[in-house]
């Protein structure tokens, strides 16, 4: 192919979707973190042995998480995790998972 | 990117370049081919999450022989009879029916670099764009003089999930009261740091469930020291008392050949006739990606930490087992902590996807007895040339029962979310 001439095309087209670019990439950002944490956590919501962390209040998973970083949680694992993301991402993700709902 | 903006702005560059005189149908068929060789952790996460990000954009295919897949995490729990054979098995046709992934059941044969190619079992060649190489491991057999793909059979490596790991749950199950059992310890790298470990521990449930006194565990270890070692050896003198010996070198004094027919192991120390003998041999990555020229001079594939990129080939990506992963050890969950940087990568290069730096996690867990579970892991990033270790943690000997029970509910959580992570 020509991704060459795609990748022209999609420096045109640019211009036209910049207004979406912010929330598009806090999308993108969100989608990436978020395979970190379904390794673990069911993206169904699915409890077998690890908390679900779909379909929670933004303000719960972002108290939690801020409690693994402070280390007053007590699982190293998630300490492990929460210490690396900013709190824009704990934001995003926290978004992203608040959007999903549980599998019936 | 969503589908709905690619395609508005596959239809405007189209627009462009009718009114430049380039040919459109180029445009329109220019889906890239991404292949995917390997049906594991690594090559069967990449398959999904590029084509479910994708939503279309990108044509992938996977190259894996078995229709279900065995897991060889949890493996050792099937051993200790902690979990069922069928409890293993996982299906692909969610990655073909919800993400589009076509599924060709074939081994991949050989890989023209040059041709961007990958020949099939039945001759067929399959075009790339990308290729993902993610074989896992070979057994180097020679490795334990005396041992061979024939003995194995007689003396089970169990070290790649199937017939062998039913092998040596039949010859474990079988073990009479009074009975020795030798492992034969591989030496770094490996597939699974503390498996050997985690083994033996299930071994030695076994045996005591069965009210044994007398029967005892002898490992024979090439290393000095090994994964999770203060905690195995704590959990081995707590629930399994005088049962088992682990020798290092300086201990045995090197292990010569081992015969098959005669059922024998010696060491400088001492001859063994075992009711049974686990060998396992030291690994390397998998036939197609050294006989590709993906692998260096130790047998492993190096790659670039930032991507998981082979570093001899820009079109070839190497996930799991088979590469060079820094500090992160081989493990299932490292090679599908791998895969979703790769395939944001590859999502990047293919579909001007918007890319992030690489992080990767690794967690594994082991049981050592009913509800006394211990984990090691940590937290990586590319840095200095190699994927290096940011943060580590480890369980801590003397820890309550209460916490190990936890760990051990997490453990199988672990197992239900991975495998819904790669196969659903």
């Amino acid at each position: 192919m020509s991704l060459r001439v795609a990748s022209l095309a999609f420096a045109g087209a640019a211009v036209v979707a910049a207004s979406a670019a912010h929330a598009d990439g806090d999308k993108a950002l969100g989608q990436f973190l978020s395979s970190e944490c379904v390794t673990c956590h069911q993206i169904a919501g699915r409890y077998e042995g690890i908390p679900t962390i779909v379909g929670w209040p933004k303000p719960v998973f972002i108290e939690i998480m801020g409690e693994y970083r402070a280390q007053k949680r007590a699982n190293p694992i998630m300490q492990t995790i929460a210490v690396r993301l900013t709190e824009e991402e704990i934001a995003a993700l926290a978004a992203y998972f608040g959007s999903l709902q549980p599998a019936n | 990117m969503t589908s709905s903006n690619r395609r508005e702005f596959l239809t405007q560059a189209a627009a462009l370049i009718a009114a430049s005189g380039l040919p459109v149908p180029a445009l329109a068929q220019a889906k890239p081919k991404l292949v995917v060789v390997g049906g594991g952790p690594g090559g069967a996460t990449i398959a999904k999450y590029v084509a479910r990000d994708s939503n279309g954009a990108v044509e992938v295919t996977l190259v894996e022989p078995l229709r279900q897949f065995i897991t060889c995490f949890h493996s050792n729990l099937y051993l200790g009879g902690f979990r069922g054979w069928e409890s293993m098995l996982h299906s692909y046709d969610a990655l073909a029916s919800k993400y589009g992934v076509k599924l060709v059941h074939q081994a991949a044969q050989a890989i023209d670099r040059d041709k961007k190619s990958v020949r099939l079992a039945d001759g067929t060649q399959l075009a790339y764009d990308r290729l993902v190489v993610a074989p896992g491991i070979d057994l180097k057999f020679e490795s334990v003089p005396g041992y061979s793909e024939a003995a194995a059979q007689i003396m089970p490596h169990a070290w790649k999930p199937g017939p062998q790991t039913q092998l040596l749950k039949r010859q474990l199950d079988a073990v009479e009261d009074g009975g020795v059992i030798v492992m034969v310890a591989p030496p770094n790298p490996y597939r699974c740091p503390p498996g050997p470990y985690e083994r033996v521990s299930m071994m030695a449930h076994v045996l005591k469930a069965k009210g044994h006194r007398n029967s005892r565990i002898i490992v024979l270890d090439p290393k000095d020291t090994f994964s999770k070692q203060g905690l195995f050896q704590e959990g081995w003198e707590k629930h399994y008392p005088g049962m088992v010996e682990w020798q290092d070198p300086k201990m045995h004094g090197g292990i010569k050949p081992v015969d098959a027919s005669a059922m024998t192991v010696d060491t400088d120390l001492a001859n063994y006739k075992p009711a049974l003998i686990n060998v396992i041999p030291a690994q390397m990555a998998g036939k197609i990606a050294r006989d590709a020229g993906l692998a260096n001079q130790t047998g492993y594939c190096p790659i670039d930490p930032a991507s998981m990129k082979s570093a001899n080939d820009p079109n070839i990506y190497v996930v799991g087992d088979a590469c060079i992963a820094g500090d992160m050890p081989k493990s299932a969950f490292s090679a599908n902590s791998q895969a979703k940087v790769a395939a944001l990568m590859l999502r990047g290069e293919l579909i001007q996807a918007q890319i992030f730096p690489a992080r990767y996690t690794n967690t594994c867990w082991s049981l050592i007895e009913t509800d006394d579970t211990v984990k090691v892991g940590g937290r990586y990033e590319p840095k200095e040339g190699k994927i290096a270790a940011v943060e580590t943690f480890v369980s801590k000997t003397g820890e309550n029962a209460e916490l190990r029970r936890q760990t051990q509910a997490e453990n199988m959580g672990w197992y239900a979310g991975i495998t819904a992570d790669i196969f659903s």
